[in-house]
């Protein structure tokens, strides 16, 4: 094959390849370079030049109008001169642009960006684009004043000050950034948290443990400086998230049904063993059958002498209403029932759950028919009261009139002595029995005693149980009745199998987790930490295999984010000039080295078999094929400076190989030739680089090929 | 000036050429028939390496041709003319181009060149027709000056492959005039392969009837129409006879 570019081709060919790499190069960097220049313009447009916005609001869509109104009061009252701009509203959130006048950016105002901003409507919070600046993340309390100095005693830096978890380092000019920012690099490595971390279930005294370690610590980091910073301030959410966890398991837990287990006398039960049980099904286990459905697996949880408890894994009794004492069965791993271990009580907890507040609908119901009733009452005994009221009324004056006509006999008045005598006894009697028919078997004084009586503090005690009754009535019983039906239907309706593996999967969770309160923060000043040595020892110290040691660092140097963005579209730019430059490769292999290839294919079939095998098996055409659109294409992707993300040069290089090859293989279908023209040139006597020139190029696909043959065909 | 020995051609398992031996002497006109993919094709392909042949020999002048590369392969080629059935001109070339371009690039003065290819126009009755495209030409035509193509470079063998053989019926004439016409007049050693068995029979010294890529029966025109020995032979004269 390679005869063929002997006699002058390849240098045609080395030309093509050249100019091809360059104009690739050149033409994907090119292009590439406008995109990226393009989009930095935008970028530019849209957070304004260096400088002119410092901080973007990221607001709720719909209030944004109120925001910028809040905006404009604040600019208006506190930061005269302040500029604003609203931009791009992406997926609901509108971006406000604030710049403060310069006069403000000061450390007390930009210290408090929080306080100053927490009245605009709908914020969803904002991002300090303040420049020139360097932003340090996720700062630990610990350290943040030493820091906040040591960074401010820095060449080039203006003030430094805290915006939530970060802090902005604000910087005379842009220039200075590279050498503040690898000062800053320098003191934060200075340096790192230590942390040991408690697995679940450990209570954890952290004074006592900080206390036990230090030294030890110390020594062993060879730390300048070593203190305990414990706190709870770090990962707030996740914290709060595995307390939920904590609780939602323990809610599970209450709400899953009892299950204890009374062990046969000589049985050993041990946790995390399963135990078969009939269930509410109509099987019984049988030794040395499978589990069958209706019947129930139960996972042992604890153990206590011949007692144990445990948790429904497998089936359900939630339509058991009432508790369910069966025989229970050891299950083997295969699945099938094994020997006998004692009785299993299962109560339905959420059947209880469901019959308790059942009764407390009725129970309430109840009370709502009482409190008419009692009403009802109140009202009566009112009316009661009245009437006798009434009656001791008539009773005292009639009580007055006798005595008046007592005393009117005893004066005498015509009568003899013993008519005297006699109305005197009969009116004595009558008192007596007037006053025991009001009050029976009271005796003497009784009419006083009745007057004794105090009807109105009755009357009172009286209005007051109306009253509470009254209140009583005046209870939304219905409404509770409403809640109360409402929480019964929202209760999970959960099996005893799904609560099971909810609680397994809470716990499986919680196991490689930490719980608040179960880490220890011990921050080092200039140490070497190496936790492979000083785990094993901490470990030792404490007694305490399971803990964990891990080195944070007090805060993270963090791009600004304009460089950021750049940085980005830096990198979207490398792409596109990659795939601008496989484009770029693929179409030159089609429109220019197809027809090559054809001709190379063509020629090559009119020639003697080869006895080489490994040259008959590998096409030399499909190889040097490859080979041109490996070269072609590294080289563009190498000179353009394409880099797409992943893809390695080798990667790159192999595309470029396979795309050959393809080309060689459609060649005819890309590039058709005229072989009985090219028949012809061979036996004027043509060369085949006369043939390529003369013959084939000319009449090939427009293109790099044929254009630079137009300096060498005569014809 | 033309002598073959024992060539072997195969492409893949087809066998196109088995052993053939063939000799031709200067100034003669060598027709060769036979019947359709025995190999005629192959071998006058061979005759200037357009094929390469798996084995055996081409003397011309005495000297092996198969070894020739490069200068010396391009050198013999343009003393060798070739006619093909199809004509193959350069589509994009007018027709003076089309038979003088070789001359140039072999580096001849363009003058020159220009001047000998209107002297082979001349001598197929196309004169006039230098400017235009083949395209333009009837099938004849395009063949004379594929004729012309040939002639141009003054070579000292001709190798026609069926020249007639795409031609509509009524145009063949015009080019066998031709081609009498230049066996009559010139001393051009000359291989024709066709079927134009009257033609054959008036301007061949000798004609060579293959089979089976192999020479079955040769000698002069009369002794091998009017007494064929082979099947092959047998079968034209039954064809000449009607
Ligand atoms: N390029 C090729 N590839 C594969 N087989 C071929 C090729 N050229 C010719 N052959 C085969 O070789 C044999 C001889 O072919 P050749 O063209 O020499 O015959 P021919 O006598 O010229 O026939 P025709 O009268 O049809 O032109 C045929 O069987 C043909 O099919
Ligand atoms: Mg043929």
């Amino acid at each position: 094959m390679l005869h063929f570019f002997r006699d002058g081709f390849y240098r045609d060919f080395t030309v093509l390849m050249l100019v091809t790499i360059a104009i690739g190069a050149v033409f994907s960097s090119g292009l590439a370079w406008a995109v990226d220049s393009h989009f930095g313009d935008s970028i530019n447009q849209m957070i304004g030049d260096n400088g002119e916005y410092d901080v973007i609001l990221h607001v709720r869509e719909e209030a944004k109008e109120a925001a910028l109104r809040e905006l404009q009061r604040l600019t208006e009252h506190q930061f005269p001169k302040a500029s604003m701009n609203e931009t791009l509203t992406i997926a609901g959130q509108s971006n406000l642009f604030f710049g403060f006048p310069d006069e403000y950016k000061t450390q007390e105002v930009l210290g408090g960006l929080t306080g100053i901003f927490n009245g605009i409507p709908g914020l969803n919070g904002y991002t300090v684009i303040l420049e020139p600046s360097i932003l340090i993340r996720g700062v630990h309390p610990s350290v943040r004043s030493e820091l906040q100095d040591r960074f401010q005693a820095i060449s080039g830096v203006k003030f430094a000050f805290m915006d939530g978890l970060n802090m902005l380092v604000l910087l005379d000019s842009m220039e200075v950034s590279r050498t503040v920012s690898d000062q800053v690099k320098q003191i934060l490595a200075e340096y790192q948290i230590l942390e040991l971390r408690f697995p679940m279930g450990f209570e954890v005294d952290t004074q006592q443990i900080s206390d036990h370690v230090l030294d030890l610590v110390s020594v062993e980091v060879n730390a300048q400086h070593i203190s305990n910073v414990s706190s709870a301030e770090y990962g707030e959410d996740l914290d709060a998230f595995l307390k939920t966890l904590v609780e939602m398991r323990n809610f599970l837990l209450s709400y899953a049904s009892k299950v204890r287990i009374q062990a046969d006398p000589g049985v050993h039960l041990v946790v995390g063993e399963q135990i078969v049980v009939q269930g509410m099904g109509d099987v019984l286990p049988v030794v040395g059958d499978e589990f069958a459905t209706g019947q129930v697996v139960v996972e042992v949880l604890s153990v206590q002498g011949d007692q144990a408890e445990g948790m429904i894994i497998k089936g359900s009794i939630v339509d058991a209403t009432s508790v369910l004492e069966q025989a229970g069965f050891r299950m083997r791993s295969s699945g099938d029932v094994s020997d006998l271990v004692g009785t299993v009580e299962l109560e339905n907890e959420q059947y209880r759950l469901a019959y308790t507040i059942n009764e407390s609908l009725r129970l309430l119901h109840e009370l709502d028919e009482l409190a008419m009733e009692a009403t009802l009452a109140v009202d009566n005994a009112d009316a009661i009261l009245d009437t006798f009221q009434e009656a001791l009324m008539q009773l005292e004056v009639l009580q007055v009139q006798i005595r008046q006509l007592n005393e009117g006999i005893a004066q005498g008045g015509g009568q003899s002595a013993s008519e005297q005598l006699l109305l005197t006894l009969l009116l004595n009697g009558l008192m007596k029995n007037l006053a025991q028919g009001a009050l029976p078997g009271q005796g003497e004084g009784s009419i006083d005693s009745l007057e004794n009586l105090d009807v109105e503090s009755m009357r009172l005690s009286l209005t007051n149980m109306a009253e509470q009754i009254g209140n009583v009535q005046e209870i939304d019983i219905r409404g509770i009745i409403d809640q109360i039906k409402h929480v019964r239907d929202s209760l999970p309706r959960l099996d005893d199998e799904e609560i099971g593996r909810s609680i397994r999967l809470i716990n499986t969770y919680l196991g490689g987790q930490v719980i608040p309160g179960e880490r220890v923060q011990l921050l080092v000043h200039q140490g070497t930490i190496d936790d492979k040595v000083l785990e094993p020892k901490i470990r030792d110290a404490l007694d305490n295999p399971y803990v964990n040691i891990y080195e944070t660092s007090v805060g993270m140097v963090n791009p600004d984010a304009r460089s950021e963005l750049f940085r980005v579209l830096k990198e979207i730019r490398a792409t596109i000039a990659g795939m601008l430059a496989i484009g770029f490769v693929m179409g030159t292999l089609i429109l220019d080295y197809a027809t090559v290839f054809s001709t190379l294919k063509w020629v090559r079939t009119n020639k003697k078999v080869p006895r080489n095998k490994l040259v008959k098996l590998l096409n030399p055409v499909i190889v040097f094929g490859g080979v041109v659109g490996m070269i072609s294409l590294a080289l563009v992707y190498v000179f353009s400076g394409a880099e797409i993300p992943f893809v390695n040069l080798g990667v790159i290089s192999g595309l470029g190989f396979i795309m050959g090859a393809l080309i060689v293989i459609f060649a005819e279908k890309f590039s058709p030739i005229h072989t009985n023209e090219i028949m012809a040139g061979q036996s004027l006597g043509l060369s085949d680089v006369q043939i390529m020139r003369e013959i084939v190029i000319p009449v090939s696909r427009p293109g790099l090929l044929n254009l630079l043959n137009r300096w060498k065909q005569r014809f | 000036m033309l002598e073959i020995r024992g060539l072997h051609k195969q492409y893949g398992k087809q066998i196109a050429l088995n052993g053939l031996d063939l000799v031709v002497s200067r100034g003669e006109t060598l027709v060769i028939m036979g019947p359709s993919g025995c190999g005629k094709s192959t071998t006058i392909r061979c005759i200037n390496r357009l094929s390469e042949p798996d084995s055996g020999e081409i003397l011309v002048d005495g000297q092996s041709i198969l070894g020739f590369t490069g200068r010396d392969l391009r050198e013999f080629r343009r003393s060798v003319g070739f006619v093909f059935q199809q004509f193959n001109l350069i589509s994009r070339l007018s027709v003076i181009d089309n038979v003088m371009f070789h001359l140039v690039l072999a580096g001849l003065p363009k003058d020159e060149a220009n001047h000998r290819a209107k002297m082979a126009l001349d001598k197929v009755g196309l004169l006039h027709h230098g400017h235009k495209q083949p395209a333009n030409l009837s099938g004849g035509e395009q063949q004379r000056v594929g004729i012309a193509r040939a002639l141009a470079s003054s070579p000292s063998l001709m190798l026609w492959d069926e020249p007639t053989a795409s031609l509509d019926p009524i145009l063949v004439g015009e080019v066998l005039e031709v081609m009498e016409e230049l066996v009559r007049t010139t001393q051009t050693t000359m291989v024709i392969v066709t079927h134009e068995a009257s033609f054959a029979q008036k301007v061949a010294h000798k004609i060579a009837l293959m089979d089976k890529g192999v020479v079955v029966e040769e000698g002069p025109p009369r002794l091998i129409f009017e007494n064929p020995q082979s099947d092959i032979g047998r079968k034209y004269q039954r064809l000449i006879a009607s």
